[in-house]
């Protein structure tokens, strides 16, 4: 038993020093370490219900999350089926990289997404939301909002609809 | 250490935060059944690509049932494994082992499909291996395995930020916090929070030094990799932590916390304040423990005895240790441990886990390495029972054994400054040959007799005479006995009442069987003899002894230690006969120049002729009204022997008089 711990204890600092990469349970604790740059914009996703927009204020903190994360979710899914899904994104280890194109190489369709779901995210996403907000949602709009901190605020650089169903 | 509580302390915890963190996820529509997912995210895991690869996600995506199934199986499943537990007293293996995966197994497909971020529930399944093990190293090495990586989490945190250079950016914080907060302050921004926020991220320097406070706060957890002494102070820690992430960040980091119960619970981490835990090594004379157990219990918040199993069965003539000293915990040698190995488990076990007493009931004959042991663990407050003070000093050279004995007793001499004796005399003995040590007279146990006013006389029954004690050539005079029986049945006056004559005592020696064999040659309807050969177990012992109607100790009142020393009963080496007397207040025949201390006189019948052996006797057995009153004079004197009255000695003894007058 010690033994196991002592391994554990290893495996867990190799990974650490192997830095993005991660094999749960070996996991990092490395949030907000990085030198962060001023960001030229910020994105934020605003969603809007019935015709009315959501706001993070009127959710715990765990709710909103459940707002924003499927739609970051499908995002990166629509990038990553955009670009060529074999090449590194930013942030990838090379092991990530590597161990990626091998499980591809051996079961390409287990490692996608359907790809019809360009089309059903926004009927699923408008379920999901009727769930989490406790009553059915009849409209619904999510645009893609992008600010500049300036002057002690955001100020709103450029809206675009993403999603409308 | 408590495995029983701690394991209860554990399972209340673990899944008081296991089912809080479901609710929660319940409450926030985030169980698997209320998302209902129909696509994955590729996060940076090798074990996630690992799972994707099976197809698992992909089919729990075209059948949704299967997510409700997950949802029930992680929820019932630790019912069952507390079930087995409450039911068995114990862990379910293949229970522990099919609820660690299962957790696993979820977490990974909750960061697959909503991004569950598994880093604050890895403990959770790290913990989930205690529920493996039976056996109660295992789920201390365990527990403090766990401990370590809690720990881990919160170094590595702070080291991250130092290593990839977050703590020499002036800005870091600020941009931290406009990032993170971005979809907040898009809004109108008019809350306490937000405005926070606002300021902290338009005064970079100001926030930087949160950040720098979350960094050094995390990186004080490194403490805890060196001492246990501070895991209450990390917990608090930890708390602040949460709170500060939680005001500043917004993320309800809780869930971590209850990694916190491995600073709470395991070896060492609930140790008592200096002073307040004992160990006593006790594996010759367990007879005289009872007092020593009483007051440590009464004065010491933990009380560890190491001792051999003979020692522990005996222990208590009514009902085992365990019930008659629950707060103790008894560690038993094994029958193939050398007594050496189990001395420096002892010293071990006390080391790791913080004890600041010993207490040595014996040396048995390993005084050199009891010497070595005590010389290298100098913080440790020692404490001696001195049985034969001339031998505890005798130097001897004849051989290497005595050479080693020596030279050892001037280390323990120095060492040991704390002495306890059955004899006030005796303690004053040792005071002379160490001047300024401790030396107190500690009883062997307490008296708590009726009193005999309250017992109605069995008439016409024999006088039982007790006499306790190996039958050892050395210590006792057996032929006197045997010589005054002889005299005392054969007279022509027909004895007023039968003798019931027991040696108490393992007769089986070719000297025990002659004496044996001269008093079978006396029984007759006025003589029955009641003997025993092998050890006599402590119930048997007790019993024997609480319906004597008189002890006799035919002691030699000068006799030889084991290694050949002089000792004088009463004076420099005490008899059993303190300790026996105790168990009731019977009186005791004994040769003259053994003397007791006051308390104890009542009880003591010196007789120096076989004239005055025979008078008393006369008396016991004709005069009933003196045998009452003597027996209620004995029982007032023994009111002396309570524990209240020893409380001063023991503190005098452990120095925590010391601590009493510094507190």
């Amino acid at each position: 038993m010690k033994w196991l711990l002592i391994g554990f204890i290893i495996l867990q600092v190799g990974l650490d020093l192997a830095h993005s990469v991660t094999a749960f349970p070996f996991v990092h604790y490395g949030m907000f370490s990085e030198s962060f740059d001023q960001p030229d914009s910020l994105l934020v996703y605003e969603v809007t219900v019935d015709s009315i927009l959501l706001k993070p204020n009127d959710f715990r903190v765990y709710r909103w999350d459940m707002v924003q994360v499927p739609l970051a979710g499908f995002e990166q899914e629509q990038l990553g089926q955009d670009a060529d899904s074999d090449q590194p994104k930013p942030g990838d280890s090379p092991a990530l990289v590597e161990a990626r194109l091998i499980y591809r190489s051996i079961l390409p369709q287990q490692l996608e997404n359907d790809d019809s779901l360009a089309i059903h995210f926004p009927q699923w996403y408008k379920q999901y939301l009727s769930r989490l907000l406790g009553h059915p949602v009849r409209t619904l709009r999510v645009d893609k909002a992008w600010y500049r901190y300036s002057n002690g605020r955001l100020q709103l650089l450029q809206k675009k609809n993403w999603i409308n169903s | 250490m408590n495995y029983t509580r701690d394991k209860k302390t554990l399972l209340t915890v673990y899944f008081a935060c296991y089912y809080a963190v479901f609710a929660f996820f319940f409450l926030d529509s985030r169980l698997l059944s209320q998302y209902q997912p129909i696509f994955f995210n590729f996060n940076h895991d090798l074990t996630e690509l690992l799972l994707l690869a099976t197809g698992i996600p992909k089919w729990m995506i075209a059948h949704p049932a299967s997510f409700l199934y997950a949802d029930v199986l992680v929820l019932l499943t630790p019912t069952l494994l507390l079930g087995f537990y409450i039911k068995k007293g114990r862990f379910s293996r293949l229970l522990g082992v099919f609820f660690s995966f299962l957790l696993g197994f979820y977490l990974l497909l909750a960061n697959i499909f909503w991004q569950v971020h598994p880093e604050p529930f890895i403990l959770y399944v790290l913990l989930s291996a205690v529920f493996w093990t039976k056996s109660e190293k295992g789920f201390y090495t365990l527990l403090s395995g766990c401990r370590y990586y809690f720990l881990y989490i919160f170094v590595s945190a702070a080291l991250w930020k130092v290593l990839r250079g977050g703590l020499f950016n002036g800005g870091e914080m600020s941009r931290i916090l406009l990032q993170h907060h971005s979809d907040l302050l898009t809004g109108a921004c008019d809350s306490l929070s937000c405005r926070v926020y606002i300021f902290l991220i338009g005064h970079p320097a100001l926030s930087w030094w949160l950040y720098f406070g979350g960094v050094l706060l995390e990186a004080s957890f490194l403490i805890g990799f060196f001492t246990r002494r501070r895991d209450k102070m990390l917990l608090g820690f930890a708390v602040l932590f949460v709170v500060a992430d939680l005001l500043v960040m917004r993320i309800p980091y809780w869930t971590i916390l209850m990694g916190g119960v491995t600073l709470w619970i395991g070896p060492g981490s609930r140790r008592s304040p200096a002073g307040s835990g004992i160990i006593i090594y006790e594996t010759t004379h367990h007879e005289n423990l009872p007092a020593l157990l009483d007051l440590c219990e009464a004065h010491f918040n933990r009380v560890v005895v190491y001792l051999k199993n003979l020692s522990y069965e005996n222990l208590s003539g009514k009902g085992s240790p365990a019930q008659r000293w629950p707060r103790t915990e008894f560690v038993v040698q094994e029958t193939d441990c050398p007594n050496r190995v189990f001395i420096q488990r002892m010293f071990s076990f006390g080391k790791k886990e913080g004890f600041s007493h010993l207490h040595l009931s014996t040396l048995d004959n390993n005084l050199l390495f009891f010497a070595y042991k005590l010389w290298i663990n100098t913080e440790l407050h020692v404490s001696l029972t001195v049985h034969e003070v001339n031998e505890y000093f005798a130097l001897f050279f004849a051989s290497l054994r005595d050479v080693t004995e020596s030279v050892a007793k001037r280390i323990l001499h120095r060492r040991i400054r704390s002495h306890t004796m059955f004899l006030p005399a005796i303690a004053g003995r040792l005071q002379q040959r160490l001047p300024g040590a401790v030396a107190v007279f500690i009883p062997s146990r307490f008296y708590q007799s009726q009193d005999p006013g309250d017992s109605t006389p069995t008439p016409h029954r024999p006088f039982r005479v007790v006499i306790p004690g190996s039958v050892d050539p050395n210590r006792r005079d057996y032929e006197e006995a045997v010589k005054f029986f002889t005299g005392w049945l054969t007279r022509t006056i027909a004895p007023s009442r039968p003798i019931e004559l027991v040696i108490l005592g393992d007769s089986n020696t070719p000297f025990g069987a002659r004496i044996i064999a001269q008093l079978q040659n006396l029984e007759s309807p006025f003589f029955r003899l009641i003997h025993y050969q092998g050890y006599v177990p402590e119930l048997v012992y007790e019993r024997q002894i609480e319906t004597a109607d008189l002890l006799w100790s035919p002691l030699k009142v000068n006799k030889k230690s084991s290694r050949n020393s002089p000792e004088t009963y009463g004076q420099t080496t005490a008899s059993g006969l303190t300790a026996d007397l105790l168990l009731n207040n019977t009186p005791a025949l004994a040769p003259s120049g053994f003397e007791l201390p006051e308390a104890f006189r009542p009880a003591l019948l010196s007789y120096s002729s076989p004239t005055e052996l025979n008078a008393i006797f006369t008396r016991l057995l004709e005069d009933k009204a003196y045998y009452r009153e003597l027996r209620g004079q004995i029982h007032r004197a023994f009111s002396f022997f309570i524990k209240e009255n020893f409380n001063d000695a023991f503190e005098l003894l452990t120095g925590l008089d010391q601590k009493t007058k510094k507190g």
